[in-house]
């Protein structure tokens, strides 16, 4: 299970819209434990891919090493990932998987949001599961009660 | 000489939790191969046949090292190795998600 306050939520919307056509991606940053975790803020990341923005997305390296460096003091930490899908369904892909599963991505909440014709139609979160080599959906609350 | 290497959480379960380590060596890819006879698991994490796998990256301080020399970047005393999750994906027709 992921919750992420609306506030932020809405916040990753405007990126995934303004990002549109194109893919965009970032980071989730909170706490997580069993399984469990809770989102407090995010990190937007460049799409470095330029040749197929369209239909892929390659993070920016430094954006993971600059938000680890920032939150290195805790209490929180990177937890997930966030990318859209313009014109897509909000559901993990084959592509998704093999890249999630080559960087050993475990235990990292991947939430995906799709955008149609410029606007967030709605999103989903995945989980990867290494020996099935495949995502699995969790569930994602949206914290109505933040105000942040 | 000896760097700092920073290790990724995804990679921390490999090193008993540790995100720093110190590490003795003159290029990256001894440093890394110190690693992998350290903590078992580790070469199989980063390398394939081919170096460093593609959804890995390597950092020297501030450049990544597919930019320099890759495994034979050379290191001086005080630098940082950040070895950084490869975060991509994209559409495909094939969604196998459920």
């Amino acid at each position: 299970m992921i919750k992420i306050p609306s506030s932020v939520l809405r916040q990753v919307y405007d990126h995934m819209e303004a990002s549109y056509p194109h893919e965009c991606c970032g980071l989730l940053i909170g706490t997580a434990a069993g399984g469990q975790r809770v989102v407090h803020t995010f990190r937007k990341c460049r799409n470095l891919n330029t040749d197929r923005a369209h239909d892929r997305y390659d993070m920016d390296p430094k954006c993971w090493l600059d938000t680890e460096r920032e939150f290195e003091s805790g209490p929180w930490s990177i937890i997930g990932i966030y990318h859209s899908h313009p014109d897509h369904p909000s559901r993990a892909s084959q592509t998704d998987t093999d890249a999630a599963l080559g960087a050993g991505m475990l235990d990292y909440s991947y939430v995906i949001g799709s955008v149609q014709k410029g606007t967030v139609a709605g999103a989903q979160s995945w989980v990867l599961n290494e020996a099935e080599r495949r995502f699995y959906e969790e569930p994602l609350v949206v914290d109505e009660g933040d105000q942040k | 000489m000896s760097v700092t290497v920073r290790i990724p959480s995804p990679l921390r379960p490999i090193t008993g939790g540790l995100g720093e380590l110190k590490v003795e060596g003159a290029t990256v890819g001894e440093i890394l191969r110190k690693l992998d006879a350290q903590y078992a698991g580790f070469a199989e994490r980063v390398f394939d046949d081919k170096g460093v796998k593609r959804f890995i990256n390597v950092y020297l301080n501030e450049d990544n090292i597919r930019d320099k020399k890759n495994l034979e970047t050379e290191v001086k005393a005080g630098d940082t190795i950040s070895i950084l999750p490869s975060i991509a994906g994209g559409l495909t027709a094939d969604y196998v998600s459920v």
